[in-house]
C-alpha cells in the first residue's frame, strides 16, 4: 500500500465527524427566539427521544458518503478479496478456465464447501468480472483432459455451461488441461491472456509456458485426509480390494466391510498406512449378490467410501500369430511381440496361434488378433477373421517379406487389397514422426527406422481404409479399416530384427501398447477406470450408469463413444444382450496428496495481478445514489424541519 | 423598518378618519373636539346667572327684559385634543415570525403613525413616548412639521433591552403630569416581559378624564405556536429557555396566553381603559379603524 492509498483510505476515518456532530447535537433542539417562551411548558425528555430517531437516517447516509468517497479514492489501488480479471491496458481479455474436475476435487473439509463448488464459485466470479467482448474457454482437468467450452465470447453461455459443470471421480489430468487451455489461446490474438487454473494441484507437476498459470484459491491445495476403495473385483470366492490412503492417521481405526444385498458378511480392520494397499476379503458361501464395500468412520471423501464389486472377469484375450524363427529375438525366448505384450504387464491373456482358425468361434475368447509376417490367408481363416472383426474384434498384421512368397489362393484380406509387394532398400528412411503424433512421445523413435525393406500397400482399392501415418516418403505406414463393428490394422513392417530394428524401438512397444488399447476398448472392458472412453463402432448400445443413461457421442474416428464419469455399475444392452461393466477409481487419485501451486502462481510473478479490482465505476454510481438519497430524505423533511412548518 | 407595512397601508383611505373622544377634550387652543370651557362656541350649552366680568355680549337680554334675571347664555367652545402615543420598544417588539411581514415595533409603528396624521390632520397634539431605553421622545406638538418628526422617531425606533420597574414608575408619573384633561393615551405594546408593576402603573394613565387605549401586539407565531416538532425557545429579555415538543405543548401554550391576555385586559377595563389585540399579520388600516373605535368608546 502506498501513500496515495494510505492517504485516500484515511479520509475514511472521517466518518467519525457525523458522529461527533451527531453527539454534539444530540438532546439540543433548534433554538429559536420566542418572546412568550414563559408560556411555553417544557417537554425535554420526548424532544430527545425524537431527535434521536430521526437524524440517524441522515446519519448512516453521511457516514456512508464518507467511506465511498475514501474507498473511491483509493480505488483501483485497494486490493480487494473479491476475485476478478485484471486488466493491464483496459483491452479485451482471452480468460481460459482450468477447472479441476477430478475425485480429489470432492473431498470437503468439514463444515465447508467442496473443492469443487468452491473452485466452481470462484470460476463464477471471475466470469462476472468479463465484459463484452472479452473470449473465455473452459478446460476440465478431470483425465483425459478435455474442452466444456471452447473459446467463445458468448459470455451468458459461458455461465451457463458452468454452472452445468458437476464433479466427477475421474483422476487429475491437470498438465494437460493446461496445455489445452494454452492451446486455446490461439484464437484469441491480440486480447490479453489470463490462464486461470482452480485445481487442489493433487497431480503432477503443472509444465512451464506462457501464459503462467495464475491460482486464484490456493486454499484449495489444503491437505485433507482421505481413505478410499479404488476397486473391488469378485474372484472366486473371495473379493479382491485395491484401498488408497493418502496417510497412515486416515485409515487408522477404519474397517473395510463387506456387504450382501446391504448386510455386513465380512470385515476387515485397515492396516494405519499411507498409499495403496491390496487386502483380499473371503466370500462366504451364503452371500447373496450384488456384493459392496463400505468403509466405516469419516474423512473428507465421502465418495469413495462406498463401492460396487465387479463379478469376476477374465483377462483381455490376444491371440498371436508370430514364427520363433523370424519374429524371434536371437538370445531365444518367444516371439518379440509377445515379449511386448507381456512386458506391458497388462491383464492380458495370450493365445499363441500357429495358424489363423478356420472358425471365428475359435477367437470368440480373444479382443485381438495380431499377426507377424502373415504369409497369406486362406478363405476360411480370411472368413473367421472378417467375422471376428466384425463382432467387434481388432484383427492387427504386421506385414513383412512373406507376403510376397504367400501360397496359391491365400490373400493378406481383410488387411490388405490389391497388389502388396515387399520393397528391399527403400529410399524412404523412417516413417513420418509427424503422422504418428496419435502415438505420443515414442512416436519419435521411428523417424529413425532404417529398414532393408517394407511393404507397399495398395490403399486405394480397400473401401473406409484410413492412413494413420506414413512413411518419411508419403507411402502408407500404418493403415487402418473399419469392418462392422471391428477394426482391421494393417503395419507395414514386421517385428523381425532382421528386416528392421522397428521391433527395438519405443515406438513399437507404443504401437503394441496402443492396439491393446484400441482392442479393450472396443471390445469393451468389464473393468475401467473412471474417465475411460468405451468405443463401440456402429454399435448403438443402451448405457445405464449410477446417475442414469448414459449418452453416447459420435466420434468421426471410432464411432460412437461414452465415457463414463462416475464409478459404479454400468448395465449396457446391446443387440448381443446386456453387458454389466464397473468403473473404478484410480488409485494414484485418492494417494496424490496436494501440493503447493507454481511459485509466482498467486499473483506475482509474470501472472496477472487479478485481486486488484477496479469498482470506481460502481462507487461513483454508490456516492450519487447516496447524494440523491440524502436530497430526497431533506426534501421530504422540510416541513418537520424543527421551528416552522 | 416600517417600510413594509408603510407600503400596506393606504394613507388615502385612512382621510375621512377623526379622533372622537366620548370624553371632552381640555385643549388650549380651538380645535374640533367639544370643550368643558364655555366660550365663543356656535353650539348653545345652557344658561348660568351672570357674574361680575362676564362678557356682555352673552348677557341674556330676553330674560333680563322679560323676567327681569340677569342670566348669560353659554356655548360649547371646540377645542383641540391631545393624543399620546406611547410604543414599547423592549426587545420583545424586535420579534418577527415566520409569517409576518415584520417585526412588532414595525406594526405599531406604522399604526401609531396612522393615529398622529390622523390626529395631526384634524388640528390635534400629538407625543410620542417609549417604553424602553432605544427611543427619541417627542414632546407636544400639532402639524405637519410634528407629523415628519413622528415619522422619524418611529423610524429610528429600535427594540432591545427591558424595562425596569423603577424607570417604568418614572415614565407614567410623567406621563401623567404632562397628560391634559381630555387627552388619549395610545400604548402598543405586546405587555410581555414588563415588569409586574405595568399593569398598575400604565392603567393609571387612564381616568381623570383621561383616555386610554392599550393595543396588544402580536405576532401569528406568538399566537398560535406553529413549531413543528421538538424546539428550544429562548425569551428575548430573560435568560429564560425552554425545551419543547411544540405539537404537544401547543394547547397548554394557548390557554396559557389566553390567561395573560385576560389578565391584562381585566387590568385595563376595570381602570376604564380599552384593549384590543392586533396581530402583526393584520392589515394595519384596520387596525387603525379598530383602535379609532376604541378612542371614542373609551373614557368618560
Amino acid at each position: 500500500m502506498n501513500f496515495l492509498v494510505a492517504a485516500a483510505l484515511a479520509v475514511g476515518a472521517l466518518v467519525v465527524l457525523p458522529l461527533v456532530a451527531h453527539f454534539l447535537r444530540r438532546g439540543r433542539a433548534a433554538e429559536l427566539p420566542f418572546p412568550p417562551a414563559a408560556l411555553v411548558k417544557a417537554t425535554q425528555t420526548s424532544t430527545r427521544r425524537e431527535r434521536h430517531l430521526e437524524d440517524r437516517a441522515l446519519f448512516s447516509l453521511r457516514a456512508l458518503t464518507i467511506v465511498g468517497l475514501a474507498v473511491l479514492g483509493a480505488t483501483p489501488l485497494v486490493r480487494c478479496s473479491r476475485l476478478s480479471l485484471a486488466r493491464g491496458a483496459g483491452g479485451s481479455l482471452a480468460v481460459a478456465i482450468v477447472l479441476d474436475d477430478s475425485l480429489s476435487m470432492r473431498a470437503a473439509p468439514k463444515g465447508k464447501p467442496s473443492r469443487f463448488e468452491r473452485a466452481r464459485d470462484a470460476a463464477a466470479r471471475l466470469l462476472d468480472s468479463t465484459r463484452e467482448g472479452d473470449s473465455v474457454a473452459i478446460l476440465l482437468a478431470g483425465a483425459p483432459a478435455r474442452v466444456a467450452l471452447a473459446a467463445t465470447t458468448d459470455l451468458a453461455l459461458a455461465r451457463r455451461t458452468l454452472k452445468e459443470l458437476a464433479p466427477s471421480d475421474r483422476a487429475t489430468d491437470l498438465a494437460g488441461a493446461v496445455s489445452l487451455a494454452r492451446s486455446s489461446f490461439a484464437s484469441g490474438a491480440g486480447r490479453e491472456r489470463r490462464l486461470v487454473v482452480l485445481s487442489d494441484f493433487a497431480a503432477p507437476a503443472v509444465p512451464a509456458g506462457d501464459p503462467a498459470p495464475w491460482v486464484p484459491l490456493p486454499a484449495l491445495a489444503e491437505r485433507l485426509p482421505d481413505c478410499g476403495i479404488a476397486s473391488a473385483e469378485r474372484r472366486g470366492t473371495s473379493v479382491a480390494v485395491t484401498l488408497a490412503c493418502t496417510n497412515a492417521e486416515a485409515a487408522r481405526g477404519r474397517t473395510l466391510e463387506l456387504l450382501a444385498k446391504g448386510t455386513r458378511v465380512a470385515k476387515l480392520g485397515l492396516e494405519a498406512r499411507g498409499g495403496v494397499a491390496s487386502v483380499s476379503l473371503a466370500v462366504p458361501p451364503s452371500a447373496a449378490s450384488p456384493l459392496s464395500l463400505r468403509l466405516d468412520g469419516e474423512d473428507a471423501l465421502t465418495e469413495d467410501d462406498t463401492a460396487p464389486v465387479a463379478p469376476d472377469t477374465v483377462g483381455l484375450g490376444v491371440a498371436v500369430l508370430a514364427d520363433q524363427t523370424e519374429s524371434g529375438a536371437v538370445t531365444g525366448g518367444a516371439p518379440l511381440v509377445e515379449q511386448v505384450i507381456g512386458a506391458l504387464e497388462r491383464d492380458v491373456t495370450l493365445h499363441p496361434l500357429t495358424v489363423v482358425p478356420d472358425q471365428a468361434s475359435e477367437l470368440e475368447h480373444d479382443a485381438l488378433v495380431l499377426l507377424d509376417d502373415p504369409a497369406g490367408l486362406g478363405p476360411e481363416a480370411r472368413e473367421a477373421l472378417t467375422t471376428f472383426v466384425e463382432r467387434g474384434g481388432l484383427a492387427a498384421a504386421l506385414v513383412g517379406p512373406r507376403a510376397e512368397a504367400r501360397r496359391i489362393g491365400a490373400t493378406l484380406e481383410p488387411f490388405a487389397f490389391g497388389t502388396v509387394r515387399w520393397q528391399l532398400a527403400p529410399a524412404a528412411h523412417g516413417a513420418n514422426v509427424a503422422s504418428l503424433g496419435w502415438l505420443g512421445a515414442e512416436a519419435r523413435s521411428l523417424g529413425e527406422l532404417k529398414p532393408q525393406g517394407r511393404t507397399l500397400l495398395d490403399a486405394g482399392h480397400a473401401p473406409g481404409t484410413r492412413v494413420t501415418a506414413t512413411w518419411s516418403d508419403g507411402a502408407p505406414f500404418i493403415v487402418d479399416r473399419e469392418l462392422g463393428r471391428g477394426l482391421v490394422t494393417t503395419i507395414t513392417l514386421p517385428s523381425s530384427v532382421e528386416v528392421s530394428d522397428f521391433a527395438l524401438r519405443p515406438g513399437f512397444v507404443a504401437l503394441i501398447d496402443h492396439l491393446l488399447d484400441t482392442a479393450r476398448r472396443r471390445r469393451g472392458l468389464t473393468t475401467s477406470v473412471a474417465g475411460t472412453t468405451w468405443v463401440f463402432g456402429s454399435e448403438r448400445p443402451v448405457i445405464v450408469g449410477p446417475d442414469g443413461p448414459l449418452r453416447l457421442v459420435e466420434s468421426p474416428d471410432r464411432g460412437r463413444t461414452a465415457t463414463p464419469s462416475l464409478r459404479g455399475s454400468y448395465r449396457l444392452t446391446t443387440e448381443r444382450g446386456e453387458e454389466q461393466r464397473t468403473v473404478t477409481l484410480d488409485p494414484q487419485e485418492l494417494t496424490l496428496e496436494p501440493s503447493p501451486p507454481p511459485a509466482g502462481a498467486r499473483n506475482a510473478g509474470g501472472a496477472p495481478a487479478g485481486q486488484l479490482l477496479d469498482v470506481s465505476a460502481e462507487l461513483a454510481y454508490a456516492l450519487l445514489a447516496l447524494l440523491a438519497l440524502e436530497l430526497l430524505l431533506r426534501a421530504v423533511r422540510v416541513d418537520a424541519r424543527p421551528g416552522f412548518r | 423598518m416600517t417600510e413594509r407595512f408603510d407600503q400596506e397601508l393606504d394613507w388615502g383611505a385612512l382621510a375621512p378618519l377623526r379622533l372622537r373622544a366620548r370624553s371632552a377634550a381640555e385643549g388650549l387652543w380651538a380645535g374640533p373636539h367639544r370643550s368643558l370651557r364655555r366660550g365663543a362656541g356656535v353650539e348653545f350649552a345652557g344658561y348660568r346667572a351672570y357674574t361680575q366680568g362676564d362678557d356682555l355680549r352673552f348677557l341674556d337680554r330676553h330674560a333680563l327684559m322679560r323676567h327681569g334675571l340677569r342670566v348669560v347664555r353659554e356655548f360649547e367652545t371646540d377645542t383641540d385634543r391631545s393624543v399620546r402615543l406611547v410604543l414599547d420598544v423592549t426587545a420583545s417588539m424586535s420579534f418577527a415570525g415566520s409569517r409576518a411581514r415584520g417585526a412588532k415595533l414595525a406594526f405599531a409603528a406604522v399604526v401609531g403613525a396612522a393615529l398622529a396624521w390622523i390626529a395631526l390632520r384634524g388640528g390635534d397634539r400629538v407625543a410620542l413616548e417609549f417604553i424602553g431605553d432605544h427611543g427619541l421622545p417627542l414632546p407636544w406638538g400639532t402639524g405637519m412639521p410634528t407629523f415628519e418628526r413622528i415619522v422619524s422617531a418611529l423610524e429610528h425606533a429600535r427594540a432591545g433591552g427591558s424595562v425596569s420597574p423603577e424607570r417604568l414608575t418614572q415614565l407614567v408619573t410623567r406621563l401623567g403630569r404632562s397628560s391634559p384633561a381630555g387627552s388619549i393615551t395610545v400604548v402598543f405594546s405586546d405587555f410581555l416581559d414588563l415588569p409586574a408593576s405595568a399593569l398598575e402603573e400604565l392603567g393609571a394613565l387612564s381616568g381623570r378624564q383621561r383616555a386610554l387605549v392599550a393595543v396588544e401586539v402580536l405576532d401569528p407565531d406568538e399566537i398560535d405556536l406553529p413549531f413543528k416538532g421538538p424546539v428550544r425557545l429562548r425569551a428575548l429579555e430573560s435568560d429564560l429557555v425552554v425545551d419543547t415538543d411544540a405539537p404537544r405543548a401547543r394547547a397548554d401554550y394557548e390557554a396559557a396566553l389566553a390567561e395573560h391576555t385576560a389578565k391584562w385586559r381585566d387590568g385595563f377595563v376595570a381602570r376604564g381603559a380599552r384593549f384590543l389585540r392586533a396581530s402583526t399579520g393584520e392589515d394595519p388600516g384596520a387596525v387603525v379603524r379598530r383602535v379609532l373605535e376604541g378612542i371614542s368608546g373609551a373614557g368618560a
